[in-house]
């Protein structure tokens, strides 16, 4: 009887540690602990357990992220152009399909003919596979017979070698991103809409507000913390979107539309490199770590004050 | 209605239609292209439906890859994933909903650590992780780390705090055990939770490549992302785009489909996943 009894307190004790055991243990093993093992092996040459056999792995401090910050070693100039062209997708993203993820919030929320078709018609790309909807645009892209130079064609304006040419290429896979995102974003802010009371519309109406009016001074304002938060999952999600690279010439040429966690992909298998591959991906995990903490942290509070 | 506000009508209408066409543009083009003769210009024939309506270029697709062999292989990643997570996702979210216990605040921002340092930025060392243990290469190595999920853990968390509580005791009072209780009480009364969360790992997993790519080698094993890849990586050397619409319309289909069936599940699961 006390053994029974004492054994059922054991299990009421242990029960929690029991439930939660898988996920934290998977957690640790893929997350926590080799973002240790990233901090650890971007100090080593090449690295830890990976070199040449028999060759003890070099200690070497904070060599490899003075390499990739040096514009005339070889993988500096890989990474500071991958880095770059990083900032300059994540921005763009933000700047534009945000906007335009907000604008067809606007356009969609009011009940209209064919509603739920121009829904699927923004919303379907989001459920895409990278590399599948970068495939079809590799074809819409394609020089002599895209899509996209048919229409500068009928235009008259010349062909553009959207996938090839080294100044058009990241445009090129902003654009694929802005018509990928915008209507995942979208679904954001029609959420956030449909929290807007109607009365304050209806109220701002009768204050003689025209639509402009209201959007500047009643939906911009009520939609801030929404704005936010898309802006920041896009800014972070852009630095974790890569896998269109694949179809569209391998962030090529010259590293001309290489984004950061692309190019850790692409020297994943070199040994040499293991160093740098590591510091690279402290990088990326410290750009994502520092917004995405900043963002939760923002919505924690914002839960809380509910 | 104001003369204004219907000119105002009219433009949104507009602008949403034209930004709707534009939008809609790649996959009817990519359609039409896919059920053109081979190699036939645009020029030649109708200009949406070619010289004749032909199915050609997705036999010559399915030439490439062993379609139906990515695609078992995909349902059991995305099932195999599903299903672990389903188990494991409810088993914390119940433990962080309803019990107290030492250290609960310390695991549990552990546990979110995922959603800041998330698997796939880890790629390198997780491919390392995956080879120590000897998985390289298997359906198994595909799933592992996606097993344990904050994202799922953190939305039914929340679904199962909105469960009176009152409901559990009275299960306890009739003799309920733990398995009965999470069961009857809290998972019949968060199926809304459980769908969003479905929906959102499964899509995520069947689009996903870098990592099917790199963790696996042999097409017993490989996605239709990778099979894909496959494709593609034919297409650079000669520019058989037919095929390689043929080939992007039989990986992206049954999502479409799935789309179009749970319309509004899809677009209520997807508003919850930005924290993913």
């Amino acid at each position: 009887m006390i053994a029974g009894a004492w054994r059922q307190r054991f299990v009421a004790r242990a029960l929690p540690y029991l439930l939660i055991a898988p996920t934290l243990t998977l957690v640790l093993m893929f997350n926590v602990l080799p973002a240790f093992n990233t901090v650890n092996d971007s100090l080593y040459k090449p690295a830890r357990g990976l070199n040449a056999a028999g060759k003890p792995p070099e200690f070497v401090g904070l060599q490899n992220f003075a390499d990739i910050l040096d514009d005339s070693h070889y993988m500096g100039q890989r990474f500071l152009r991958a880095f770059r062209n990083t900032l300059v997708f994540a921005l763009a993203t933000v700047m534009l399909a945000v906007p335009l993820g907000l604008l067809l919030a606007l356009l969609l929320n009011r009940p209209q003919r064919l509603r739920s078709l121009w829904r699927f018609a923004v919303f379907y790309p989001a459920l895409l596979p990278l590399i599948g909807a970068a495939s079809i645009w590799s074809f819409i892209f394609s020089d002599s017979i895209g899509l996209a130079n048919a229409v500068l064609r009928s235009l008259g304006l010349p062909g553009l070698n959207w996938l090839g040419d080294r100044n058009l290429v990241l445009l090129s896979v902003i654009i694929i991103n802005i018509w990928k995102q915008a209507g995942y974003f979208m679904i954001f802010f029609l959420a956030g809409l449909q929290n807007i009371a109607r009365e304050l519309y209806e109220a701002a109406a009768l204050d003689g507000a025209g639509g402009f009016q209201q959007f500047v001074w009643l939906t911009l304002p009520l939609l801030r913390r929404t704005l936010l938060f898309v802006s920041v999952i896009s800014f972070t999600f852009a630095f974790q979107t890569v896998e269109q690279l694949q179809a569209l010439g391998e962030g090529g040429p010259a590293d001309s539309a290489n984004l950061l966690l692309y190019l850790i992909f692409q020297n994943i298998a070199e040994r040499r490199n293991w160093g740098y591959v590591n510091a690279m991906t402290l990088v990326l995990i410290a750009v994502v770590l520092v917004f995405t903490l900043g963002n939760f942290l923002l919505f924690e509070r914002d839960e809380r004050g509910r | 209605m104001t003369r204004n506000s219907r000119v105002a009508q009219t433009i949104a209408a507009t602008l949403t239609g034209a930004i709707g066409l534009i939008f809609l543009l790649p996959l009817v083009f990519t359609i039409l292209v896919s059920i053109r003769p081979e190699n036939e210009p645009v020029t030649q024939g109708s200009i949406f439906f070619g010289s004749e309506i032909t199915l050609s270029l997705y036999q010559h697709a399915l030439k490439i890859a062993p379609w139906g062999l990515h695609y078992l292989n995909s349902i059991i990643f995305v099932g195999g994933t599903l299903l672990v997570q389903m188990f494991t996702v409810t088993c914390a979210a119940y433990a962080f909903a309803r019990l107290r216990f030492a250290g609960r605040n310390l695991l549990l921002v552990v546990i979110l650590l995922q959603l800041m340092i998330p698997s796939g930025v880890l790629l390198v060392q997780n491919f390392r992780m995956i080879n120590r243990l000897g998985l390289f290469d298997t359906h198994l190595a595909l799933m592992l780390p996606y097993w344990g999920s904050a994202f799922g853990m953190l939305l039914l968390r929340q679904a199962f705090r909105e469960v009176p509580i009152e409901l559990e005791e009275a299960a306890r009072i009739d003799g309920a055990n733990l398995t009965q209780v999470i069961r009857h009480v809290y998972v019949v009364n968060a199926i809304p939770a459980y769908v969003a969360f479905a929906l959102v790992s499964l899509s995520s997993h069947w689009n996903e490549f870098l990592w099917p790519f790199i963790i696996t080698r042999s097409e017993d094993i490989r996605p239709l992302t990778v099979g894909l890849n496959k494709l593609i990586k034919t297409t650079d050397q000669g520019a058989f785009y037919g095929q390689l619409m043929a080939g992007t319309l039989i990986v992206i289909t049954p999502l479409v489909i799935l789309f179009l069936l749970f319309q509004r599940q899809f677009v209520e699961s997807f508003a919850r996943s930005g924290i993913r």
